[in-house]
């Protein structure tokens, strides 16, 4: 049942999620259902305000569904607690975020090697992983350097040298070029290609139809539901 | 999941991270020890100073002998309710220091002494200082032995000749550099022939300084002198410091014999004994330790409110940065444990960091000031091992507050 080579990385069913704030109550995911499978590159666009971040934070394991099930790997996820989640996160959910999230203070190479700290196998060669990881984004030149000191476009390289260290079963890059300019946009949407191209799953996370329009295939999140829609029915 | 060795190890990973990142922020960290670096460096210089003193106390009293005891003729302290209780005025006589040796087999040297306060003429100055009269044997017991010249001999003592030894501060102060052998002075108007110079025995622990004195035979200065038959003290010398209760009993028995004093009467004579001064002398230091610890040991508190403080601030300023770690698989416990750690890391920095000082500024005072040299080894490994402890109860809260927050919001930094 869990042959890694067929089971999908991610399978959700019928994914439900409402806030409350106060006494209103917000249905934001209304019965999510996907797969994505392994060395897919998913595209997830919508509107602000569509639910595409819940659903992000909730395949990221930083939030759960109300309702509905959640197998990583295939194993259901949905039900797991605190430690767990974070747990699971470490082994195979690596972040790539909007605003890079470096810690100014650390230097590249010691930004790359921080979810070492947490993950629960020995790493003894973490440094020779770190340099690996920062070589593959092609800043092998810039260990020692520190995020003040890199361009947008290398800071967010250095992010994605640290989301693939633990090497990951789902790379989640939200927005991953959204402070980027043009060109440091491109280059890092090539590394992310590149890196499927390399076996990697990567669900991105976009409001830009034309960044979605380079996965292998965009879903658009609407009213709180996921579809397999056309690209141009998207706004 | 993880063995033990692999915690250690994965602590030992996060703290030197954490050293690295407190050490990259070099003004605050700087900021945040320094309550905890001036109470540690307080608490070193005041033990330090406590510990000197006690050491100078207890080098004074070996110096003069822990194995005598001093026979003072005082009236004995009247107690409060008892009027009609009959103060005796016992007089102390020359020969209760032979029948002492006599009768108390403990007792292996004694001598009688007088004591008195009197203005020294010499050189056409003149001073004020401690005249003492005693008998060759007195000035052995009591340690006062030539440095240049003599002391007088038991002829001298016999004949009463007038002759004196003087301490080497009153030689300076009355004859300059200028040597006083066979010098003339006079003790009221009674003239002496300077025969020696004391060797230098320091200060008394009462303080009195016992080189600005001067020592003269027992028969001159009751005939010469002081003018009356009995004497101030009776030095009786013991077989060692173990002995000492025991001899100062014998001795007391053996003077209200001698006296006659009948029993319930309180003794007219005092007993000093030096093993009970260095006794409570240094009970009296210690106290003084423990206060100093009590004082310190605010100090440090209001230090380790400093390191909370800013362990309050940094939590809320790497908002952010702690939504991450949680993001990359940190779970509530590692984001506890690695602001506990910063925060032990920062009180140990202070608790070393006032250690250093501490010790700086008491060897400054040992160069500068003479301040007597004693660096408290033991209380600054207690000092260090207090941060420490403080660095893990100021950090709980701070370190609680930051493992709480939700990861989706700390990475907004909300």
């Amino acid at each position: 049942m869990t042959d890694p080579h067929t089971t999908p990385v991610i399978a959700i069913r019928n994914l439900q999620r409402t806030y409350r704030k106060g006494g209103a109550e917000t249905a934001v995911l209304r019965g999510v259902t996907a797969d994505v499978g392994r060395g897919e590159f998913l595209a997830i666009t919508g509107a602000s305000g569509s639910g595409k971040s819940t659903l992000m934070n909730i395949l990221g394991l930083l939030d759960q569904p109300d309702a509905g099930t959640y197998l990583l790997d295939g194993v259901d996820v949905s039900r797991a607690d605190d430690d767990a989640r974070s747990t699971l996160r470490s082994r195979h959910i690596g972040f790539v975020f909007q605003q890079f999230h470096l810690m100014e203070r650390a230097t590249a190479l010691e930004n790359v090697m921080l979810p070492l700290l947490y993950a629960t196998d020995e790493h003894t060669d973490g440094d020779a992983r770190a340099r690996a990881a920062l070589e593959t984004v092609g800043l092998a030149h810039r260990l020692t350097h520190r995020p003040g000191e890199l361009s947008g476009g290398e800071q967010q390289r250095v992010a994605i040298a640290r989301a693939l260290i633990n090497d990951p079963s789902l790379l989640l890059a939200d927005e991953p070029t959204g402070n980027l300019d043009e060109r440091s946009g491109a280059e890092v949407m090539e590394l992310l290609r590149s890196l499927q191209a390399a076996g990697r799953t990567i669900v991105l996370v976009t409001h830009d139809p034309t960044l979605a329009a380079r996965a292998d295939r965009a879903m658009v999140m609407r009213d709180g539901r996921l579809d397999a829609r056309e690209l141009a029915g998207a706004e | 999941m993880t063995t033990p060795a692999g915690r250690a190890r994965r602590l030992w990973r996060q703290a030197r991270l954490s050293a690295r990142l407190l050490g990259a922020h070099r003004l605050r960290t700087a900021l945040s020890a320094s309550g905890l670096i001036a109470g540690v460096a307080t608490v070193m210089v005041m033990v330090a100073l406590g510990r000197g003193a006690e050491r100078r106390v207890v080098e004074r009293v070996r110096a003069l002998g822990t194995d005598l005891l001093v026979v003072t003729a005082a009236p004995a302290p009247r107690i409060a309710g008892r009027a009609r209780q009959v103060a005796t005025t016992t007089q102390l006589r020359p020969a209760d220091a032979p029948a002492i040796l006599e009768e108390v087999l403990r007792a292996r040297a004694a001598a009688p002494a007088v004591h008195r306060t009197l203005v020294v003429r010499a050189n056409g100055r003149n001073t004020t200082v401690a005249v003492t009269g005693t008998t060759p044997e007195g000035l052995r017991i009591r340690g006062i032995s030539a440095a240049r010249g003599r002391v007088h001999d038991d002829h001298e003592e016999r004949e009463r000749r007038r002759v004196a030894v003087i301490g080497p501060i009153l030689a300076a102060t009355l004859f300059g550099t200028d040597d006083p052998i066979g010098r003339d002075l006079r003790i009221g108007n009674v003239p002496f022939e300077v025969v020696g110079v004391a060797r230098s025995r320091g200060v008394d622990p009462g303080g009195a300084d016992l080189d600005n004195a001067l020592a003269i035979p027992l028969e001159t200065a009751l005939r010469r002198v002081v003018n009356v038959p009995y004497v101030d003290a009776l030095y009786v010398q013991g077989r060692g410091t173990a002995e000492l209760e025991a001899l100062e009993a014998d001795v007391r028995a053996m003077l209200r014999a001698r006296h006659r004093i009948r029993d319930g009467v309180p003794e007219a004579f005092n007993v000093q004994n030096q093993a009970v001064i260095l006794r409570t002398e240094r009970a009296a230091a210690r106290a003084l330790d423990q206060l100093t610890v009590g004082v310190a040991a605010l100090a440090v508190v209001v230090g380790g409110i400093g390191i909370l403080a800013v362990m309050l601030i940094s939590v809320r300023e790497r908002t952010r940065e702690i939504g991450l770690r949680r993001a990359l698989g940190a779970r509530r416990s590692d984001i506890r444990t690695q602001f506990v750690t910063e925060s032990v890391l920062l009180a140990v920095a202070g608790g070393v960091g006032g250690v250093a000082l501490g010790v700086l500024i008491t060897l400054a005072g040992a160069a500068l000031a003479s301040w007597s040299l004693v660096i408290p080894w033991s209380a600054a490994a207690l000092s260090v091992a207090a941060s420490a402890l403080l660095g893990i109860g100021v950090g709980t809260v701070p370190a609680t507050r930051a493992a709480r927050l939700e990861p989706i919001a700390a990475l907004r930094g909300i």
